[in-house]
């Protein structure tokens, strides 16, 4: 290995580095920008004139919730809002209210239920319009799964505390209004919803994976704390969107939620392969899949493995390789269901709600699958 | 006991001749930091140099080693892709050119004549439809007289068809499922512990596979 001498770097080296990068900008006040941002959001003309009564009057907190003072100089407040980049339009005290989860404040005009059941409906619009154009052809099981992958209780809450979201250690009129208010209490959930149940205790559970219990909600404390967390980045979201509009909430969906990575490959469980294929294929008006053995080493020793490719006609759909035979074919065939389910026009597609900015080129619909295959 | 007491004095026969401090097999070690230096001075594998061949791009390029060991299952094969999609009409018209087919594998699916040979012999076979009612008729029967003679593997190979047309065509006799099942159980039930183990793991393994986990 050649040592370091930074002794004989000549002069240039060391400033053409320099020359390169742009100036730094001059770090501004944290704390006067922040003093900035409350100011700008108590006395705007221009956000009194988009904020609709009511919606105003409803700001401040009701009996149990912060009062619209006290969360104008809550420091975690600013800090939160700020460090998420949020818009201006938004008010502190809207953020505020977002903290509080109605297991906290029963009181319907001061939680963030009203608006954690707008934010479910926006999130949940635009990553099924992702996903649906992103990948045409998921069967429903998957598409489920990815959505809650992206979208679910443990998704959302994760996030929300990586935005540095923190839970007071119990909910109550005098605590930081930055701090989440919940308790793992049970709510029933039709109590206040003229007994149904809300999309948002709908979308979030999976009812095959065991985790709602219908009359009692989550099971375990450590799901309470996800449900806290997910329904604050809701109601941030309804927020977003009823104080600063269409495209902001769309906005931070997409930066927020739909840039994170999933695995779509991951999600698929098969149950017969082999027979699936063939119906696919025979519903596609393809030819029927024949296994093919590519190659193979060590047959009659104790670690034999074989790949195997299946073909229809002259195409090939997939390729596996597996200890037997048998193995090998049935996980090439499962590499070829992939292949169909996982069908993708591209990384960019466009969805329908980008027609609604201005100057968008024409609308070419996307590709819609007739459907999974049934076995 | 007799045996322990013939060999001890084999045993230490073999210790006097070999004391603890010589090692048994003599091996050439290097002394000197440069003769180790040389002899671990090994070239590399062809596979990680640049391709020598005149064709190959002499600009960067990725060498990929260890090579890729599984398809992506994210590249759609040519058939899969549907008619709109420009992918499809690209290699449709790369296709088109001639002597290109052959460069072609990573792009949508081999185009070339030859195929890898087939599976297992049966792959693929046609339907015959062979069978006629009164072979069935007489399937049914002998399946219901003696199910343990006429077994399905049996009759498949007595009326030279498959045993999915005979598990379709005749099925056993009321209770006998039930009774071959309590069998397989009793079967079971005399299993030890590392039986029992390797048929457990087995079925997990089954079931990553099927998850595509392993």
């Amino acid at each position: 290995m050649k040592r370091l001498r930074p002794s004989r770097w000549n002069a240039g080296q060391l400033l053409q580095a320099r020359a390169a990068s742009a100036p730094l900008p001059p770090r501004r006040p944290f704390l006067h920008q922040c003093q900035l941002r409350c100011l700008e959001t108590e006395t705007s003309p221009a956000e009194t004139t988009a904020i609709p009564a009511n919606m105003t009057s409803s700001l401040d907190g009701g009996a149990g919730g912060p009062s619209s003072s006290r969360s104008r100089i809550s420091p975690k407040l600013s800090a939160l809002h700020a460090r998420l980049s949020l818009p201006k339009t938004l008010p502190l005290p809207t953020l505020a209210r977002a903290l509080i989860t109605p297991s906290a404040n029963r009181d319907h005009g001061a939680n963030n239920k009203s608006l954690a059941v707008l934010g479910v409906s926006i999130i949940n619009y635009h990553v099924t319009e992702y996903l649906l154009c992103k990948w045409p052809r998921l069967p429903m099981g998957v598409m489920y799964q990815a959505l809650r992958g992206y979208v679910g209780p443990e998704s959302l809450g994760e996030m929300a505390r990586r935005w540095g979201a923190e839970a007071a250690h119990a909910p109550g009129p005098e605590v930081d209004p930055g701090l989440l208010q919940w308790e793992p209490t049970r709510i029933v959930p039709g109590e206040n919803w003229g007994g149904y149940l809300t999309r948002e205790e709908l979308s979030g559970f999976d009812r095959r994976a065991g985790d709602l219990d219908v009359h009692n909600g989550p099971q375990k404390i450590e799901q309470w704390e996800n449900h806290a967390f997910a329904s604050f980045a809701q109601a941030l979201v309804g927020a977003i969107y009823s104080h600063s509009g269409r495209e902001a909430a769309k906005q931070f969906v997409e930066s927020h939620i739909l840039s994170r990575q999933l695995e779509m490959g991951t999600l698929f469980k098969f149950v017969n392969p082999l027979r699936e294929l063939s119906l696919l294929c025979k519903r596609e008006g393809f030819e029927a899949p024949i296994a093919r053995l590519e190659s193979e080493t060590g047959r009659m020793s104790r670690t034999p493995v074989f790949l195997v490719g299946i073909y229809s006609g002259k195409e090939k759909l997939g390729e596996g390789a597996g200890s037997s035979l048998q193995m090998a074919r049935k996980k090439a065939a499962m590499a070829s269901l992939k292949a169909w389910y996982l069908y993708s026009p591209g990384n960019k597609v466009r969805v329908p709600s980008d027609m609604f900015k201005k100057g968008a080129a024409k609308w070419r619909a996307p590709h819609i699958d007739c459907g999974e295959v049934i076995t | 006991m007799d045996m322990r007491a013939l060999a001890r004095p084999a045993a230490e026969l073999l210790l006097k001749r070999t004391p603890v401090s010589i090692p048994l097999i003599t091996t050439r070690s290097h002394k000197t930091t440069a003769r180790t230096k040389r002899s671990l001075k090994i070239a590399p594998h062809d596979s990680f140099l640049p391709s020598r061949d005149g064709n190959a791009s002499q600009g960067d390029h990725i060498i990929y080693n260890p090579p890729s060991s599984e398809a992506s299952p994210f590249h759609t094969p040519f058939i899969f892709l549907p008619p709109e999609d420009p992918r499809r009409q690209a290699i449709t018209r790369m296709r088109a050119m001639k002597g290109s087919a052959q460069g072609l594998v990573g792009l949508g699916g081999q185009t070339t004549e030859k195929l890898p040979p087939l599976m297992n012999k049966n792959e693929g076979k046609k339907a015959r439809y062979h069978l006629t009612p009164a072979h069935m008729e007489e399937m049914r029967k002998l399946r219901a007289e003696d199910p343990l003679t006429w077994t399905v593997t049996a009759l498949a190979r007595k009326f030279d068809c498959s045993t999915i047309i005979v598990r379709t065509v005749a099925p056993p006799p009321k209770g006998h499922l039930e009774w071959l099942k309590a069998k397989e159980e009793r079967r079971i039930a005399r299993y030890g512990p590392a039986k029992l183990k390797a048929k457990a793991e087995r079925k997990m393994r089954t079931e990553m596979m099927y998850r595509g986990e392993i």
